[in-house]
């Protein structure tokens, strides 16, 4: 957590280290982009990085419970594993395209990019970085280019999917870490208003695969349900278990792939419309997402759960899915 | 507001705000909290992350996951807290104070941080130094395993004389005080009867830049001796002859296109800076084609991995240049700019017009016989796969790096040759001093000038420097045995310093004979952390110390910027930030443990101690003069006059210099160099100017000063004593590149005027063990490569990493392996060489060419029965006997566990030590760079009934034979030479004498 600066900054100062430099201006921007409002990302970001106790001391700081072992690794790995690679990514899972996209974002920061490039934690931190980096610049024309990043990551790579994610971990049996979930949700929504009006939406959503409908084999549909940015729904193993009691199914245990197969296969139709209503539930959810300027993403994400929504819906009445 | 925060405390853990709770735990679900709730709870992170800090706790635990910054930052390092892993699970806080230093495990030059317990005054581990520019906080296993040198229990801790016949294995201790009157005597004398040529210090790993070499200077013997005529010196070469700088740069982080020979990301020189530079570029789609004629590791991280037949390696490279030339791919303009092609026009074709376009033509002529197809036939590697890596380097445009340093280069007779192709490729790229591309080193190291420079000494030294090899890169040090028994001269005192010639070299048989004969060596010093192989033969062991245990500046290239670090003894270092005042690095070592700097400044005041010689002078301090130099002043003054922005930084740190290096144990100089060729000469440099027809600028002015004392070559003056200042290009006076012509040498008047012309144009020699040169039923026995975690000769005493390697199979492929009647994988064969043979394990893999063999040179340390206890740690115990028909070597007993002061070595749960191969192998000088090429023709059969693992038998009369064949390959300087001289005046030199030394004494 001591980290140096940016080397971002130090490459913009290199460059335009002018007759303004040390003039000032960075007054104004420490004000922008306070010291206190980067711990608060830095703090929600340790929560979600270190298992306890490691992650007591920051915990603590921000007044939440320290979360007992068992239940951090409840949500950050079995339950809501923290990356935006399998929200956004089309296949929901984990590396390619996605993760690609988030890495090569760090890149170009002139960063190298950990290993886990597009775990939240990784990303609030890289945010607080920045948000340093930006109060620390010497010229005006580093702090925008440093505020332009900061912007871009918030909008293509933070509020493009963590609003989905933070509402699934809040709805988990989690009771240390729901706070943590609303509380992140908010510090990333002031951070969503205060960016860059987007002009457009996320890259990732602009070129997402469309979202399921007829004529999709039985492993086409588990792979689009399963995959948020095609179905807007996140699926979480708790969810499937409250699935195959309401639909009436055994839930068959493995992963969500195979549980959610298994309830289709037991009854269909229960579990259709199960997921149907799931859907419509997170069109709303996702409606009641914050507001912020410019495209915004919440619509995207609510038209795309309430396609879904339909479409399952559809299936279920028409039962003519090849399951 | 919270009591706490009026009151400017930080809140208590745990103490929760109103702002907290509402901001987390007490709100309904879907209402978020405020703005300023949320600035609340910041600042309330913020105090609790600076409370829990100030205290030396942690407060975010792991790495941040930003820049990989997981170390403690540097106001903290004189009080940082961890738990005592030891007490777990309890946690029990520990203070320590963290000292940088420089590794010397290699020649990488990595920064270390030593923990040093604050309550025990003792170093609990080593871990990366994040300051250090080149290794940026990052080290391979040898680097912490430092703390198993430091503490091992077999360590020499007093100076030891011999007091039986030597190799009998029987010392006495006696103290510093005996051992630096007595050597100083014999120097002294030696020095007074003109007798300087029979002083020699024979250095192993340099592990620092140029101390030593100005300690023989300063008392004006010629005795410098290196190992790299055993390690790069073909590399070296081939980059000379070209650049006038002898190691590359290779910017591979930014590169587009990387191309290795031999497995430097894995275990190569600069293994971790390079390695973790070409992962970084590897990550940002950079391409990476190895050769490697066995899978090494690097060899599985390439994109392309070429296993050649060894000593083809030009033949691809030259495959390349073609097909370069043949599609013009190639940097017109930086051809045109640099290349000394107009020289080359003049000598080679007087008829043709001096025009680039002239040259052009018959630069298309030149490589054409070298198409992929003959590349092929020669590699054994497909065509289409060396085409398709001419086309990706085609693509890399001045963004390829390329990087040859042991391996083929010192395999093969011509090897530097491969080396002088590599860079074909580069020059041809224009990728010289480019962003990515491949810097001449001089670009990207600093050596500070020191505080005493003496002048060259008058003597030339023809045991290292011998008539017959005028171009040799460095000393023909593994020859030396044969010149003391052929009675070339004999040495009065010879210092072996982190070396061990026994074991390192070739026919190490030969060096027993010699070191063991005291009419050809009179006094043998060795001056060593630990016992090897060599120091059991010696009269004197010194005991010096390790890299955390001893003062050097080092400063290597490994990316575009220069730096200088600082090796110290960090238990000085932390004494001194404890108030105490130290003036002697024995103080604070263990036993009696020194450091070279100091040694030598007391061995030459004592050989001098009136000042009569003229040595004194050179030890002196310049503060307060009649005392002697102290590290501190030496050092002090180093940092404060010859490393620039150091003194500024220092001082906005509150330090001086020398505590500024204390501190951070390294400092960035520069930063993006750039293609220093291009800077133009100032206009007042150029006094009474001449310029030659090819464009070499000559001025009268002295030259600028620099504080950087790099080693380049050093053109010659003109007629007139001008100095070479620069080159013209296109109009302007540039400062070009120190060689003869200014510009890149792509034809050598070196080669050329010292009798080898048919090989001054970057070329393809056939190896000697090339398979038209093997009988039939040879095999080609790779031994240069490396294990990732050994240390040559001292690993012996570094039980961590023993255990992580400990043995060197001989590689054999499945179709040998059937053909010859090994059956499998751990079965014995014997592998024959021209001189003897050695027995080793086989081990079956895929992962070798058929008809190559390959054997790690890093293991089989031995030890005889009844050598000191020390040496017992991780060495086999031998028989080792002398008959009439040579050597011959048993082992008696395996590594096992033992018991010491250090609980480990109950745990040495292996037994094996592998094979010491390189005793069965006959020396073979390159006749060009000196180069030993290491590759041999062998014999591989199954081991015949009665031989043991770790047999070893040799002939040294068949060695002596060998020797005279190899040497009646070159062709000597004479009275013939130019200038009448022994060697080219501008080559580099390690310890360059007076201009007169060179010439060719009159019979």
């Amino acid at each position: 957590m001591n980290a140096p600066a940016c080397p971002a900054a130090d490459a913009g100062e290199a460059a335009d280290r002018g007759p303004a430099a040390g003039s000032g201006e960075a007054g104004p921007r420490s004000r922008r982009f306070p010291a206190h409002r980067q711990e608060l990302l830095r703090g929600l970001a340790a929560v979600a990085l270190s298992p306890p106790p490691g992650c007591a001391p920051a915990a603590r700081g921000l007044g939440l419970p320290v979360p007992s072992a068992a239940e951090h690794t409840a949500v950050f790995v079995l339950g809501a594993p923290a990356h935006a690679a399998i929200h956004l990514g089309p296949e929901g899972m984990l590396g390619g395209e996605a993760l690609d996209r988030v890495a090569g974002f760090w890149r170009v920061l002139g960063l190298t990019p950990p290993a886990d490039a597009d775990h939240l934690g990784a990303l609030l931190l890289l945010l607080a970085e920045l948000g340093d980096a930006v109060a620390r610049a010497r010229s005006d024309r580093t702090a925008q280019a440093l505020r332009r990043a900061r912007s871009a990551l918030v909008r293509e790579h933070l509020w493009s999917w963590a609003p989905g994610y933070l509402s699934a971990v809040s709805r988990l049996d989690a009771p240390a870490l729901a706070p943590w979930a609303r509380l992140t949700l908010a510090a990333l929504a002031r951070e969503a208003r205060q960016a860059d009006p987007a002009p457009g939406l996320p890259l990732a959503l602009r070129c997402a695969p469309p979202p399921p409908g007829p004529g999709l084999t039985r492993g086409q549909l588990l792979g689009a349900l399963l995959a948020p940015v095609r179905s807007g729904i996140v699926l979480t193993p708790g969810d499937l278990r409250a699935g195959a009691r309401a639909a009436g199914t055994g839930c068959r245990a493995g992963e969500r792939r195979f549980t959610l197969g298994a309830m289709l296969d037991q009854e269909p139709a229960a579990v259709l419309g199960w997921l149907s209503r799931q859907a419509s539930d997170w069109s709303g959810r996702h409606r009641r997402q914050p507001a912020v300027p410019g495209a915004d993403p919440r619509r995207w994400w609510a038209s795309r759960a309430a396609a879904t929504a339909g479409a399952l819906e559809a299936m279920r009445a028409r039962y003519k899915v090849s399951l | 507001m919270s009591s706490d925060r009026a009151a400017g405390r930080a809140p208590r853990p745990g103490a929760s705000t109103a702002a907290s709770s509402r901001a987390a735990g007490s709100l309904p679900a879907g209402t978020l909290p405020a703005d300023a709730d949320l600035d609340a709870l910041g600042a309330r992170v913020l105090a609790a992350r600076a409370a829990t800090q100030a205290r030396g706790e942690t407060f975010y635990a792991g790495p941040s996951g930003v820049h990989l910054a997981a170390f403690p930052p540097i106001e903290r390092w004189d009080d940082w807290v961890e738990l005592d892993s030891r007490a777990w699970p309890r946690r029990e806080e520990r203070h320590y104070m963290l000292v940088p230093t420089t590794c010397f495990n290699c020649e990488s030059a990595c920064g270390l941080l030593a923990y040093v317990d604050r309550e025990t005054g003792q170093v609990r581990k080593f871990e990366g130094n994040p300051e250090h520019p080149g290794s940026r906080g990052r080290n391979c296993a040898k680097g912490p395993s430092t703390l198993t040198q430091i503490t091992d229990p077999d360590r020499i801790l007093y100076p030891l004389r011999r007091s039986g016949p030597r190799g009998s294995g029987r010392w006495e201790q006696i103290t510093w005080d005996e051992a630096l009157d007595a050597l100083a005597a014999r120097i002294r004398t030696a020095i007074t009867e003109g007798r300087q040529n029979e002083i020699m210090i024979h250095i192993g790993r340099p592990g620092e830049d140029g101390f030593t070499e100005r300690v023989l200077a300063s008392w004006g013997v010629d005795g410098h001796n290196s190992h790299t005529n055993v390690c790069s010196s073909g590399g070296r070469a081939g980059f000379q002859f070209w650049l006038g700088a002898d190691r590359p740069s290779p910017d591979h982080a930014n590169a587009k296109v990387i191309y290795l020979i031999s497995s430097h990301l894995e275990t190569g020189h600069y293994f971790n800076p390079h390695a973790q530079r070409i992962t970084q570029a590897r990550a940002n789609g950079a391409k990476l084609i190895v050769l490697d004629t066995r899978l090494s590791n690097t060899a599985t991280h390439a994109d392309h991995w070429l296993s050649p037949q060894p000593g083809s390696e030009a033949a691809i490279n030259l495959a390349v240049a073609r097909h370069l030339i043949a599609t013009k791919r190639y940097d017109r303009e930086f051809v045109r700019r640099w290349w000394n092609w107009a020289e080359y026009l003049r000598a080679c074709h007087p008829g043709t017009p001096v025009t680039f376009e002239a040259f052009e033509a018959i630069l298309a002529t030149l490589y054409a016989d070298f198409t992929f197809e003959y590349a092929a036939a020669e590699s054994g590697v497909d065509a289409r796969v060396i085409a398709d890596v001419a086309e990706l380097i085609a693509g890399a445009g001045t963004r390829f790096a390329g990087h040859v340093w042991r391996s083929a280069a010192a395999g093969n007779l011509g090897g530097w040759q491969v080396a002088r192709t590599l860079f074909l490729i580069s020059a041809l790229l224009g990728a010289v001093a480019t962003e990515g591309g491949t810097f001449p080193n001089a670009y990207n190291k600093f050596v500070p000038r020191p505080i005493h420079v003496p002048p060259h000494p008058g003597t030339w030294q023809d045991l290292s420097w011998p008539i017959e090899y005028p171009l040799s890169q460095n000393e023909m040090s593994f020859l030396l045995p044969h010149f003391l028994a052929e009675g070339r001269g004999r040495l009065d005192t010879y210092f072996i310093r982190v070396y061990n010639p026994v074991w390192t070299n070739p026919d190490g048989a030969a060096w027993m004979e010699v070191l063991t004969d005291e009419d050809k060596v009179g006094c043998f010093v060795a001056l060593t952390p630990t016992w090897n192989e060599s120091a059991f033969l010696a009269d004197y062991v010194l005991p010096m110390g390790h890299g955390s245990e001893r003062h050097d500046t080092h400063s290597y290239e490994q990316y575009d910027g220069q730096w200088v670090a600082f090796r110290q003894p960090v238990l000085r270092a932390a004494a001194e930030r404890l108030g105490a005042k130290v003036t002697d690095t024995r103080e604070v070592n263990p036993g009696q443990v020194w450091e070279e700097n100091e040694f030598w400044i007391e061995l030459s005041w004592r050989i001098d101690p009136d000042g009569s010689l003229g040595i004194r002078r050179y030890h002196e301090s310049r503060a307060d003069p009649g005392t002697k130099l102290t590290v501190d002043e030496y050092y002090g003054w180093m940092f404060g006059n010859s490393v620039p922005g150091l003194p500024e930084k220092a001082a906005a740190e509150g330090l001086t210099p020398l505590g500024y290096m204390r501190r951070h144990g390294a400092f960035e100089i520069a930063r993006g160099q750039g293609p220093l060729h291009e800077r133009e000469v100032p206009a007042g440099e150029l006094v009474d100017v001449a310029v030659t027809p090819d464009g070499r600028v000559y001025a009268a002015s002295a030259g600028p000063p620099d504080p950087n004392i790099v080693p380049t070559g050093s053109p010659e003056p003109d007629g007139n004593g001008r100095r070479a200042v620069g080159v013209e290009v296109d109009g302007k006076v540039l400062r070009g590149f120190p060689t003869p012509s200014g510009r890149l040498e792509f034809w050598s008047s070196t080669l050329a005027a010292w009798g080898w012309p048919e090989h001054a144009l970057p070329g393809y020699i056939k190896s000697h063990v090339h398979p038209d040169n093997l009988e039939p039923g040879q095999l080609v026995l790779l031994s240069t490569f490396r294990l990732p975690t050994q240390i040559h000769t001292r690993s012996a005493n570094s039980k961590w990493l023993d255990e992580l390697a400990h043995t060197n199979p001989v590689w054999i492929h499945p179709s040998d392996a059937a053909r010859l009647g090994v059956a499998r994988t751990g079965d014995l064969v014997r592998v024959e060489t021209e001189i003897g043979y050695f027995v080793a394990k086989a081990w079956i893999t895929q992962g070798i060419r058929p008809g190559v063999v390959a054997c790690s040179h890093h293991m089989g340390r031995w030890r005889l029965e009844g050598g000191p206890r020390g040496a017992g740690s991780m060495m086999a115990t031998v028989d080792l006997e002398r008959g009439p028909d040579g050597w011959r070597m048993r082992r008696r007993a395996p590594v096992s566990p033992y018991e010491s002061p250090d609980p480990d070595t109950r745990r040495i749960w292996w037994s094996d030590t592998g094979v010491h191969q390189n005793l069965t192998f006959p020396v073979h000088p390159d006749p060009i760079s000196g180069m030993h090429c290491w590759h041999q023709a062998v014999r591989v059969r199954p081991a015949e009934p009665g031989d043991q693992h770790g047999d070893i038998a040799v002939d040294t009369a068949r060695s002596r034979q060998v020797y005279r064949k190899w040497l009646a390959l070159t062709r000597p300087a004479g009275s013939g030479s130019p200038g009448g001289l022994r060697r080219p005046y501008w080559l580099m030199r390690p310890l360059r004498p007076t201009r007169d030394a060179f010439r060719v004494p009159v019979p």
